[in-house]
């Protein structure tokens, strides 16, 4: 006990001097102690590695770099990249995507069908298994996996070539502006890929505060899921505004308008995030510019289809697959004379309209929150459900598609849709919450259930208000 | 149907009832959080703190000068003092109030919790160098003991809070004062400054707009009862009397070299040139501090321009072999030496 006593006291007198140590020698020592670190470093360095005499005076790397981030080639180059790779994506995914969905959809799901029922399951079955959850399955693949494969690898060469930090250099200056770091320009244009890759991306950014920033804003990038969707309806309703030859060019406007407002929601709500609630996260600045290097094909392929595709696309799944089972159990559960999802869509329409919606749509983005994918599928069912359309779609519960854009036209219209319809869906689908994917990739990349929470509903408060805004407006001037 | 004009209305008169409730700085949920501040453990808290202050620093505290600190009336404070005496924190001598051993430690205890915070704040976030004061106001009287050493473990039990003031120990222990006011420094005299009082909150913004921070060096070059004039880190400086005592100095030892001429600060490097790093300037603290360092921008070494950006502001420069792009706001804090 008693040696015990004095230990303590011992312990306490060299703690003691230990303060009044620190106190004289100021708050210098951690830089002191840095710079000697580095002192020594660079004296073992001088005496034990050799590096050849001369550099070169012409260096490759600094001439491209000059071309790069020239004033005057610098962005020009930036977009026509990123519009070669985006046609790249858009068109090559076209044939391979209506080979898988012939395949999973035209093909199988009868086939399944037919060995459902020869197996003797009772009808409610085969229709929650095969039109349910294969059909919402085969449909996030048909959609989703071919531009992902496509998308990513090219993304991954750039990257690995040493061309997208430049990107992000030539980019920082704007994205200053809006509190946020030049990197997010990269995890920005992987979200227009996958919003969920796009949130993996922001592990790039080094600082807290810029890395939440960017994670919260990836939303406002439209996704692939969102891209079919945007295009369909403004075909439908901006490409009809103009005569037929210039149909394309109007659809094109359309969306290429939503997409520049995504971004400037992008960098309005970057601003407003790092001036109130992320003001005080702790941030610093710097960009590594790496050497080029050629970039390694083989494994750059692997590891994009690996590492990035396969994994974002079996999140995908597993979460679309129980949606397809709710989709068909609303559809197909009756209370009275009508479904689930009627009744919903009938209680819900009201404040859908008054939104410059409807029930249909409002249903369709609850239900189909595992993936953008489906919303076009599940409106189609829902409308021709609760519209009691005959000659059209496939049953309750069935998800389909129409080969032709005037065929869903058709459908929307005897829905009861109109411009106005039109317009705010294209805005909803880039301002509502990120699919479930996203929302767990935020979680597991976060780590922080608040801010999940941010970045799911916050898009979603700003589409209900930009839509109800545009909704009334809309009106006032019609 | 709701008519449109109508239904705009309403989300007017919502979206003005949310901003009443949630606006910073003039909304009802800022000014109650405000109003909190005015509870009795918070003035007595407050009290204890300026009674202490004045007994460091040898000057005389009257209950005047604790009304005009906690901004309440001469009778409220007269008030609070005989409770602080009834508490047994204060005792009323000959030549004005003491604190007692009780409200000694009692006031030690709030103070650390203030410069940890600020510390935090200063280490740790991005929260601007005018802010730290007020925050820490409010997080002395909030904080546990418990929370108060978790956070002090986690910042690396410091020993001086951002503005150069000592941090009390757990124990209670402070070194005393040091230094003299710059205004007692002679012409030609060199000095470090090493405390910049942060009260009252307008004078201490005036000072860090003028880019004034501990650790800077200081020459006095002439001082009258109108103005005193000096340069820091070799930058000519013109202040009033008054906001030049908030400064604090400390001499400087003989090895330590003298600055003569302005810091040339790397952002007067043009593309191609190269330079030695000189220092990183004190202003620059915490994450971003540690990010250069970390990345071998320590003095002596050699920095070059290489490239700027397309839209003009972060410009690359390699580094110890590595090309490493820096904002123009960052660069200014870095001083380097052209050969």
């Amino acid at each position: 006990m008693k040696n015990e006593t004095r230990q303590t006291n011992g312990t306490d007198a060299i703690l003691s001097t230990a303060n009044t140590l620190r106190w004289e020698i100021g708050d210098n020592i951690h830089d002191t102690l840095v710079e000697s670190i580095y002192t020594d470093a660079q004296r073992i360095a001088a005496r034990t590695v050799t590096v050849p005499e001369s550099r070169p005076a012409f260096s490759f790397d600094r001439q491209l770099d000059r071309l790069i981030t020239s004033r005057w080639f610098g962005f020009p180059l930036m977009f026509l990249m990123l519009a070669v790779v985006f046609w790249l994506t858009v068109e090559g995914a076209n044939v391979p995507s209506a080979m898988i969905a012939s395949l999973l959809v035209d093909t199988v799901h009868p086939w399944l069908r037919g060995a459902f029922s020869v197996l003797g399951s009772p009808w409610w079955f085969t229709g929650l298994m095969v039109d349910g959850v294969w059909l919402a399955m085969a449909w996030v693949i048909s959609v989703m996996l071919p531009p992902m494969a496509i998308f990513f690898p090219l993304f991954t060469l750039l990257e690995d070539f040493g061309y997208l930090p430049r990107v992000a250099f030539n980019m920082d200056s704007l994205f200053r502006r809006a509190g946020a770091h030049g990197k997010q320009s990269l995890s920005m244009t992987m979200g227009f890929g996958c919003n969920a890759a796009g949130v993996v991306a922001t592990r790039i950014i080094d600082s807290p505060r810029e890395r939440l920033i960017a994670i919260i804003t990836n939303n406002f990038s439209l996704c692939n899921g969102r891209w079919p969707t945007q295009i369909l309806i403004a075909s439908i309703f901006f490409g009809a505004l103009v005569p037929a030859h210039l149909a394309g060019l109007a659809t094109a406007g359309a969306v290429v308008a939503v997409a520049m407002l995504g971004i400037f929601f992008t960098l309005a709500v970057s601003w407003g995030l790092s001036n109130t609630v992320l003001k005080g996260e702790a941030s610093a600045f710097s960009l590594e510019l790496p050497p080029y290097r050629p970039p390694q094909l083989w494994q750059t392929l692997y590891t994009s289809l690996i590492d990035r595709t396969a994994i974002v696309l079996w999140r995908a799944i597993v979460f679309a697959a129980p949606a397809g089972a709710v989709i068909w159990l609303v559809s197909n559960i009756h209370i009275g004379e009508l479904s689930l999802a009627e009744h919903f869509i009938n209680n819900a329409d009201p404040f859908g309209i008054l939104l410059g919606l409807n029930g249909v749509i409002l249903l369709a983005y609850i239900i189909a929150i595992p993936a953008n994918e489906i919303v076009i599928p599940t409106v189609l069912m829902l409308t021709v459900l609760s519209a009691k359309l005959t000659g059209v779609g496939d049953g309750a519960g069935v998800m389909f598609e129409l080969d032709d854009a005037s065929g869903v036209a058709d459908v929307l219209r005897a829905g009861g849709w109109t411009m106005l319809t039109g317009l705010n869906l294209m805005l909803f689908s880039l301002l509502h919450n990120p699919c479930s994917t996203t929302i767990y990739t935020i979680y597991k990349e976060t780590k922080s259930v608040k801010w999940t929470a941010v970045a799911t509903v916050l898009p979603v408060l700003m589409g209900l208000v930009v839509c109800f805004l545009v909704a009334q407006v809309y009106r006032l001037l019609a | 149907m709701i008519d449109p004009a109508k239904a705009l209305m309403l989300f007017g008169i919502i979206a003005a009832v949310a901003a009443l409730f949630f606006l910073p700085k003039i909304g009802l949920v800022a000014r109650w959080k405000r109003a909190r501040r005015g509870m009795q453990r918070v003035l007595i808290e407050d009290a204890l703190k300026h009674i202490f202050d004045c007994e460091y620093k040898n000057i005389h505290c009257t209950t005047e000068s604790i009304a005009g600190t906690l901004l309440i009336p001469t009778d409220q404070a007269a008030e609070l003092l005989t409770r602080l005496a009834v508490m047994g924190l204060l005792s009323t001598g000959d030549n004005g109030v003491h604190l007692t051993a009780d409200g000694r430690s009692y006031a030690l205890r709030v103070i650390r919790v203030h410069r940890l915070w600020e510390r935090y704040l200063a280490d740790e976030t991005s929260v601007p160098a005018t802010e730290w004061h007020a925050s820490a106001e409010l997080a002395e009287h909030t904080l546990t003991a418990a929370q108060t050493e978790a956070l002090a473990a986690q910042i690396g039990n410091p020993h001086f809070d951002p503005h150069g003031d000592p941090i009390p120990t757990t124990s209670g222990e402070i070194p005393p004062k040091v230094g003299r006011s710059l205004l007692s420094l002679h012409s030609g005299e060199f000095a470090v400054v090493t405390h910049i009082e942060d009260e009252p909150e307008t004078v201490f913004a005036q000072l860090t707009a003028q880019g004034l921070h501990v650790g800077m060096q200081v020459m006095m070059i002439e001082r009258n009862n109108d103005r005193v004039r000096f340069a820091a880190n070799g930058e000519e400086i013109v202040l009033a009397p008054l906001l030049a005592n908030n400064l604090t100095v400390a001499p400087m030892t003989e090895e330590e070299q003298r600055i003569t001429a302005p810091l040339s600060p790397l952002t007067t490097l043009s593309v191609g040139q190269e330079a030695h790093v000189l220092s990183i300037s004190k202003a620059m603290r915490g994450h971003q501090r540690r990010r250069l360092m970390d990345l071998g921008v320590v003095p002596g070494t050699m920095i070059r321009a290489e490239m700027t950006s397309a839209s003009g502001d972060p410009t690359a420069y390699s580094i110890r072999g590595a090309l490493v792009a820096l904002r123009r706001q960052h660069a200014e804090m870095i001083y380097i030496k052209k050969d």
